[in-house]
C-alpha cells in the first residue's frame, strides 16, 4: 500500500515536472520570437524586407534563408559592428559591403547576446502572414448601407400593399354579406379613377411642376462639373494616402502653400515612399508598377533605368476654372487658412477624387459673405487696424475687405 | 377629359425633357456639357497640358542643364557618407531661432515629417507600411548612428543634409521644401531631441 502510494506519488512528481519543463521551454520559446519580432520591427525593419519574396531595400532581404551561409558568431560580430569587421579584412563582410553599394549598416553594441538570439529567431521563422485589403473591406461596408435602407424601403412598400390588400379582401367580405357584387382590388382602383379625373388631373400637374423643377436644376448644371469623378491613369487613393496613412497634404501638393497651384506631384515625390514600397496587394503592385514604367526605375534592383525615355504619367485634371476667372490656392491656404476640405470635401475617404463643389461664383461669393478675415493675420500689416475701427470692431468677413470686388477675380 | 388629355401629354413631354437635361451634369468619367466653353479650355498652354511645340510634348520643361532658378544657393555638399558627415561637422543653422521660427518649423513638421517620424518625433507615425515602422526616435541616446553618435546628439548639419538628399528608407525632400523651410524645419527637430514635448 505503501509502496504503491509512493510509486503513484513519484510519477505525479515526474510528470508534473516533466509539464512543468514543457511549459518552460514552450514559453521561453514564445517569448523570445516575441521579443525579436520587437527588436526587429524597431530596429531592422526600415533596411530589411522580412517576407516570402527576399526583397532588398537598404540591405538584403533576410528571408529565403539568406542567413545561412554564416555562422551565428559572424552575424553577431556583423550586428554588433559591421565596420569593425570589414575593417579587419573579413571576406564575406567585405562582400556584401560592396554588393550593397558600401552603405554602412549601423552598429548595435548595446544588443545582448540573448536579444540577439532573439532576433535571429524571429527572422529564421519570418513574420506571420496577415494580409488584409482594407479597401475592399471599406467598399463592402459602404454597399451594405445603402443595401439596408433599400430593405428598409422595400419592406414598407410590401407592408402598405398588404394593407390595401387586406382592406379590399375586408370590402369585398362585406359585400358579400350583403350580397352585393365584388370586385379585386385593381378592378375598383381603374373604376375610381374613371369617375375621378381629377385626380388623374393632379397628378399630372404634381408631376409636371416636379418634373419642372428637375429641368431647371438639370440647366443650372450645364458647365458646372460638380460630381466629376475621371478615372485616373494611375488608381491613386486619396483614402489610402491621406486617410488611412496620414500623409498631410502639403506632402504631396507642396505648390498649395506657395503658388496659385496646389499642383501634381512630379513622381520624384511619389519615389520618397515606393522606392521601398512597391504594393502588398496584386492591385497595388499593379499601379505601381506603373509610376515604375513611366520613370524608368528598375524594382528589382532599387536603380533607374539609364537612358530610359521617361514618360508622363497623364493625369486627368478634375477641377478646372474657366480662364476668366483668377484663384490662387497660396491666398486661401496661408492667409486665410482654408482647410482643403472646406472645398475639395472629404478627400482623405476619396479612393477616386470627385469634384466636391461647383465651383460656380455664386458658391465662391456665399464663401467670402461667410468667412471671417483673421485680422491678427501679420499679413494684412497695419491694414487691419484701419478696418477694426472702420467696422467698431464688428466681425469682419472677406466681403468687407474687397472680396466681392469684380476686378479681385476678373481681369 | 380633353383637358386631362391635354395635361398628361404636357407632363410627359416636360418629363422627357426632364431627362435629356439631368445628363447635361458631370458624372464619373462625363465631365458634363458646357454652354460656350471656349474659356474652359485655354488658349494657352497650361503646365500641365500637352505642347506641340517641344520635342517630348510637354509643357513643363526641365531647367536648362548648368543653370539654376534666380536666388537660387545651390547646397555644397554632394550626396555621400563623407558629405554626410562633413555637413554635420561644418554647418550651422544659418536662421536665428525664436518662437515664431519654432512654431513654423512645427507646421512644417506635421506637414512634411509627421507621418512617419510621429508627432514626438518617436519614429510612431501614421503610416503603417513595416519599411517605415523602424524609424529611429529622436530622444534615443543609446544607439549609435552612422555619426557615430546617437539620435539625440545628431548636429544640424546632418539632419539637414538627410532632408535635402535622404537617408536610409527617407526620400529626398528639396523639391518640395525649400532650403529657408529645410532649416526652419531641423529647429524643431532640435525642439524634438531634448523630448520635452
Amino acid at each position: 500500500m505503501t509502496s504503491q502510494h509512493c510509486k503513484s506519488n513519484g510519477r505525479k512528481r515526474l510528470s508534473l515536472f516533466a509539464l512543468l519543463f514543457f511549459t518552460t521551454i514552450q514559453l521561453g520559446f514564445a517569448q523570445s520570437i516575441e521579443l525579436g519580432e520587437e527588436l526587429f520591427s524597431s530596429n531592422c525593419a526600415s533596411c530589411h524586407y522580412l517576407g516570402p519574396e527576399s526583397k532588398k531595400l537598404i540591405g538584403p532581404g533576410l528571408a529565403d534563408h539568406t542567413l545561412e551561409e554564416y555562422t551565428t558568431e559572424w552575424l553577431y560580430s556583423w550586428i554588433r559592428n559591421s565596420a569593425e569587421l570589414i575593417a579587419s579584412g573579413d571576406e564575406a563582410a567585405i562582400a556584401v559591403y560592396e554588393e550593397y553599394n558600401k552603405s554602412a549598416m549601423p552598429a548595435f553594441p548595446y544588443f545582448s547576446d540573448e536579444d540577439l538570439d532573439n532576433v535571429l529567431a524571429y527572422i529564421e521563422q519570418g513574420p506571420a502572414e496577415v494580409v488584409v485589403d482594407v479597401a475592399e473591406v471599406g467598399v463592402d461596408g459602404e454597399a451594405s448601407a445603402t443595401s439596408n435602407t433599400m430593405v428598409v424601403l422595400v419592406a414598407a412598400l410590401v407592408m402598405l400593399l398588404l394593407f390595401a390588400f387586406v382592406l379590399a379582401r375586408i370590402k369585398n367580405v362585406l359585400k358579400e354579406i350583403k350580397g352585393q357584387e365584388t370586385s379585386s382590388l385593381l378592378e375598383s382602383a381603374l373604376i375610381w379613377l374613371k369617375q375621378t379625373p381629377i385626380v388623374i388631373a393632379l397628378f399630372c400637374i404634381f408631376m409636371l411642376l416636379y418634373a419642372l423643377g428637375g429641368a431647371w436644376d438639370g440647366l443650372l448644371t450645364v458647365g458646372v462639373q460638380k460630381g466629376y469623378q475621371p478615372e485616373q491613369p494611375i488608381a491613386f487613393s486619396h483614402k489610402i494616402h491621406a486617410g488611412e496613412n496620414g500623409v498631410d497634404c502639403n506632402y504631396c501638393h507642396s505648390g498649395a502653400r506657395h503658388s496659385k497651384s496646389a499642383g501634381v506631384p512630379s513622381a520624384n515625390v511619389c519615389m520618397n515612399c515606393h522606392t521601398y514600397i512597391a504594393g502588398e496587394s496584386e492591385s497595388g503592385k499593379e499601379e505601381i508598377a506603373k509610376i515604375y514604367d513611366a520613370i524608368g526605375f528598375d524594382p528589382e534592383s532599387r536603380t533607374y533605368i539609364e537612358g530610359y525615355e521617361q514618360k508622363p504619367i497623364e493625369w486627368i485634371r478634375v477641377h478646372n476654372l474657366p480662364d476668366l476667372a483668377y484663384f490662387n490656392h497660396s491666398q486661401h491656404v496661408n492667409v486665410a487658412g482654408v482647410e482643403c476640405q472646406t472645398c475639395h470635401g472629404p478627400i482623405e475617404e476619396m479612393e477616386v477624387v470627385e469634384q466636391y463643389s461647383s465651383l460656380t461664383m455664386g458658391w465662391c461669393i456665399d464663401c467670402h459673405r461667410e468667412h471671417k478675415v483673421d485680422t491678427a493675420n501679420a499679413y494684412y500689416h497695419d491694414l487691419s487696424e484701419n478696418w477694426v475701427e472702420k467696422y467698431h470692431g464688428e466681425d469682419i468677413s472677406v466681403d468687407k475687405i474687397g472680396g466681392l470686388e469684380c476686378g479681385k477675380c476678373h481681369y | 377629359m380633353k383637358k386631362v388629355n391635354k395635361i398628361v401629354s404636357l407632363t410627359l413631354a416636360t418629363v422627357m425633357a426632364t431627362l435629356v437635361l439631368q445628363s447635361c451634369g458631370a458624372e464619373g468619367n462625363h465631365p458634363g456639357y458646357e454652354f460656350m466653353p471656349n474659356m474652359y479650355r485655354s488658349a494657352y498652354y497650361d503646365t500641365y497640358t500637352e505642347n506641340p511645340i517641344f520635342e517630348n510634348g510637354i509643357t513643363s520643361q526641365l531647367p536648362v542643364q548648368g543653370t539654376i532658378p534666380r536666388g537660387f544657393v545651390p547646397f555644397e555638399y554632394e550626396n555621400t557618407l563623407e558629405d554626410y558627415l562633413k555637413a554635420g561637422r561644418a554647418l550651422k543653422n544659418p536662421i536665428a531661432l525664436n518662437d515664431k521660427v519654432l512654431d513654423e518649423g512645427k507646421q512644417l513638421y506635421q506637414m512634411f515629417c509627421q507621418h512617419c517620424h510621429g508627432a514626438d518625433g518617436d519614429g510612431k507615425g501614421s503610416i503603417s507600411h513595416p519599411v517605415y515602422g523602424g524609424i529611429p526616435s529622436y530622444t534615443d541616446e543609446v544607439a549609435p548612428r552612422r555619426t557615430g553618435s546617437s539620435m539625440s546628439e545628431l548636429k544640424s548639419g546632418h539632419i539637414f543634409h538627410a532632408l535635402t538628399y535622404g537617408l536610409n528608407a527617407m526620400g529626398p525632400h528639396a523639391s518640395q521644401l525649400s532650403k529657408e523651410e529645410r532649416w526652419k524645419i531641423v529647429h524643431y527637430v532640435h525642439e524634438l531631441q531634448k523630448g520635452s514635448n
